[in-house]
C-alpha cells in the first residue's frame, strides 16, 4: 500500500514537473514571439518578396506583371548595371584593403604604454562618432577646389585636385572617406582581440630573445587570426552596403563613376520606379552579402560548438 | 595589456651593465618617439575634419570660400548658428530624430533582452532553429530589402508616419545575439532558486536577470542609438512630408537645395554631431564596447 501511494505521488510529482516544464516553455515562446513576428514581417517576407518581384515588371501604378527572367537577362546586358557592379567592386577592394593593416597598426600602437593613452585613443576614434550624413557634408566641403584638402596637399607641392568634379577622382574621394571612417572602428575590434592575448606569451618570447617583429609574426598574428578574419569579412560587407556618402556627395556622378550598387538600386526603384529591375539587382547584392555573412557567422560562432 | 618589456630600472642588468641597459633604454625611447609620432599623425587625420567643420561653422559666407583658406574664423560669426537654426524647422527635425532613435533603442533593449533570455535559459522545441533564423536576418541588410520593405510599409499605409520609421527596426538580430550570449553566463541556480521562492517568471526576468545584464544593455543601447541617429536611407525612402523629416534627411535635402547655403549647413552639421559627441563623452566605455563586441554587426 505504501508503495502504491509512493508510486502515485511520484507520478503526480512527475506530472507536476512536466506541467512546469511546459509552462516554462510557453513562457519562453511568449517572450520570443514579438521578436520573431517583427523579423518575419519586416525581414523575411520582404526578402521573399524581393525574389518574387525580381521576376516581374512593376512600376507601383500598374499591377505587377510576371516576366520570368527578363530582368536578370536585361541586367547582365545593361552597361549601367555592369558599370555599377564594377564601381562597387573597386570601392570594396580599395576601401577595405588599406583598412586592415591600418587598423591593426593603430590597435598595436594603442596596446602599448602611452601617456594620455585614453585621450589619444578617443581622439583617433572620433571619425566613428560623426554621423554618416554629416561626414558626407563636411567632406564635400573639404574636397572643394580651393578647400582644406587641396590647401594641405599644396604644402607638399601637390597641385589642386578636382576631387568631386572629375570622374577620375570622385571614386577615390569616396573611398578615402570610407577608410577614414572604418579604420578607427576596426581598431577598436583589433584592440579587443589584442587584449585577449595573454601577456605571458610576450614575456616568454622576450626571455627567448625574440624581437618585436618576431613576436608580431609568431604570437600576435596567429593568435589574432579569428579577429582578423572577422574584420576582413565585416569590412567587405560594410563596403558593399555603402550608400549615404556617394548619394550625398556625388549622386553617383560624375559620369556614373561613383554609382555603387546600393545607390543604383535606390535610384532604379525610387527615381525610375522600376521595382522589378531594382529587386533583381537586390538579389545580386543579397547573394554577395550572404556569401560573406555566412563566413562571418561561422567565424563568430565557431568557439561555441 | 600587452606590455612588451619590463621597466628598465627593474632589470638586473641595470646595475651590472649600465651601458647595455642604457642602449636598450635609448632603443626603447626611439620606439616610443616613433609610436608618438604615428599616433600624432593619426590624431591629426581623425580630427582635422572636425576642426574644419567647427571652424567653417563660425565663418561668414565670404570667409568660407576665401583663397587662401582661412583656418581660424575671423571674425567669429556666432550668428550663423542662430540663422541656421531658424532657416528651416530644424528643432522639429532634431526632435524627430531623437524620438525615432529613442523609440528604436527602447524597443531593441526590451525585445532583445526578452528574446535573449528565452534563447539562453529556456528549453523548448525548435529553439536552435529559431536562433539560427534570427541570426540569419543579419544577412538581410536594408540595402537589399528596401524595395519590398517599402511595398509592405505602403500596404500598411505607414508611408510618412512615425510607425513606418520605427516599427521595422524595433528589433535586430545582433541585439538578440548579444543578449543571448551575455545571459548564457547567468547561473541557472539563481533563476531556479527564485522559482522555488515562488517568484513569477516575469518578475524573475525583471528583478534578477535584467539588473545583471546592465553592462550589455548599456552597450547595446548606445550602439543602437548611434545607428538609429545615423539612419538615412530609410527616411529618404518613406518620408516626403516636411514635418516627419529626421535630421540626416533634412541635412541632405538642405545641402541639395538652395544652391547649398554652406554658412548655414556647417552649423547644422555641428549641431547634428553634438548629441553623438555628448553620448560618446559620457558613455565612452559602453560606446567603444558596443563596437568591440559587434563582431556580427555591420
Amino acid at each position: 500500500m505504501s508503495s502504491a501511494v509512493h508510486a502515485e505521488s511520484h507520478t503526480v510529482r512527475r506530472r507536476l514537473r512536466v506541467g512546469l516544464a511546459a509552462k516554462q516553455a510557453m513562457f519562453g515562446y511568449a517572450i520570443l514571439f514579438p521578436t520573431i513576428a517583427i523579423l518575419c514581417i519586416f525581414r523575411f517576407v520582404p526578402m521573399i518578396q524581393a525574389f518574387i518581384i525580381s521576376f516581374s515588371k512593376y512600376d507601383l501604378i500598374h499591377p505587377p506583371q510576371f516576366v520570368g527572367l527578363a530582368n536578370f537577362v536585361d541586367l547582365v546586358q545593361d552597361p549601367l548595371f555592369l558599370n555599377s557592379f564594377w564601381v562597387s567592386l573597386i570601392y570594396v577592394v580599395f576601401s577595405v584593403l588599406p583598412v586592415w593593416p591600418l587598423s591593426l597598426a593603430l590597435a598595436i600602437l594603442f596596446n602599448r604604454r602611452l601617456v594620455f593613452k585614453n585621450v589619444l585613443r578617443s581622439a583617433v576614434f572620433m571619425p566613428v562618432v560623426m554621423p554618416a550624413v554629416v561626414m558626407a557634408v563636411v567632406w564635400t566641403f573639404i574636397y572643394q577646389q580651393d578647400g582644406a584638402l587641396n590647401t594641405i596637399l599644396g604644402w607638399v607641392g601637390i597641385d589642386p585636385i578636382p576631387w568631386l568634379r572629375s570622374s577620375a577622382f570622385a571614386l577615390p574621394a569616396v573611398i578615402l572617406i570610407g577608410i577614414w571612417r572604418a579604420t578607427p572602428y576596426y581598431m577598436v575590434i583589433f584592440l579587443a582581440g589584442l587584449q585577449a592575448i595573454p601577456a605571458e606569451y610576450y614575456e616568454a618570447a622576450e626571455i627567448d630573445g625574440a624581437g618585436h617583429w618576431s613576436s608580431f609574426w609568431n604570437i600576435t598574428l596567429p593568435l589574432l587570426r579569428p579577429t582578423t578574419l572577422l574584420v576582413m569579412v565585416m569590412t567587405v560587407i560594410v563596403a558593399m552596403k555603402v550608400f549615404a556618402v556617394p548619394m550625398i556627395m556625388t549622386g553617383g556622378g560624375p559620369a556614373d563613376s561613383t554609382r555603387v550598387l546600393p545607390l543604383f538600386i535606390y535610384q532604379t526603384a525610387f527615381e525610375f520606379f522600376d521595382m522589378g529591375r531594382a529587386s533583381a539587382m537586390s538579389v545580386f547584392l543579397f547573394v554577395a552579402v550572404m556569401l560573406f555573412s555566412v563566413a562571418q557567422i561561422r567565424i563568430f560562432t565557431r568557439g561555441e560548438e | 595589456m600587452g606590455k612588451v618589456t619590463p621597466a628598465p630600472a627593474m632589470g638586473p642588468t641595470y646595475t651590472t651593465k649600465p651601458m647595455v641597459s642604457f642602449l636598450r633604454w635609448a632603443a626603447r625611447q626611439r620606439g616610443n618617439v616613433l609610436a608618438y609620432a604615428l599616433v600624432a599623425v593619426a590624431v591629426a587625420i581623425a580630427l582635422v575634419p572636425y576642426f574644419w567643420m567647427v571652424s567653417s561653422s563660425l565663418k561668414t559666407m565670404t570667409n568660407m570660400f576665401r583663397v587662401p583658406v582661412q583656418w581660424i574664423p575671423d571674425p567669429v560669426n556666432w550668428r550663423s548658428y542662430v540663422i541656421a537654426w531658424h532657416a528651416q524647422d530644424f528643432p522639429r527635425y532634431f526632435l524627430n530624430s531623437g524620438f525615432v532613435a529613442a523609440a528604436i533603442t527602447l524597443g531593441n533593449l526590451v525585445l532583445a533582452s526578452l528574446a535573449g533570455y528565452s534563447l539562453a535559459k529556456f528549453r523548448y522545441f525548435g529553439r536552435g532553429l529559431l536562433f539560427l533564423l534570427i541570426l540569419s536576418t543579419m544577412m538581410l541588410p536594408l540595402e537589399v530589402t528596401m524595395v519590398p520593405l517599402f511595398l509592405i510599409i505602403k500596404r500598411l499605409d505607414w508611408v510618412n508616419s512615425y510607425q513606418g520609421l520605427i516599427v521595422p527596426f524595433l528589433i535586430d538580430g545582433f541585439g538578440v545575439f548579444l543578449m543571448r550570449q551575455y545571459m548564457l553566463g547567468i547561473p541557472k541556480d539563481l533563476i531556479d532558486s527564485a522559482r522555488i521562492d515562488g517568484a513569477s517568471e516575469l518578475r524573475i526576468f525583471w528583478q534578477i536577470v535584467l539588473p545583471l545584464c546592465k553592462p550589455a544593455l548599456v552597450a547595446l543601447g548606445v550602439f543602437t542609438f548611434r545607428e538609429a541617429w545615423d539612419m538615412y536611407i530609410w527616411p529618404l525612402i518613406i518620408v516626403s512630408k516636411d514635418s516627419l523629416r529626421t535630421l540626416p534627411l533634412a541635412i541632405s535635402l538642405f545641402m541639395s537645395s538652395y544652391g547649398t547655403a554652406w554658412d548655414q549647413l556647417m552649423p547644422i552639421a555641428v549641431l547634428g554631431t553634438l548629441p553623438m559627441i555628448i553620448l560618446f563623452f559620457f558613455l565612452q566605455r559602453a560606446f567603444i564596447q558596443g563596437i568591440a563586441i559587434t563582431g556580427l554587426k555591420e
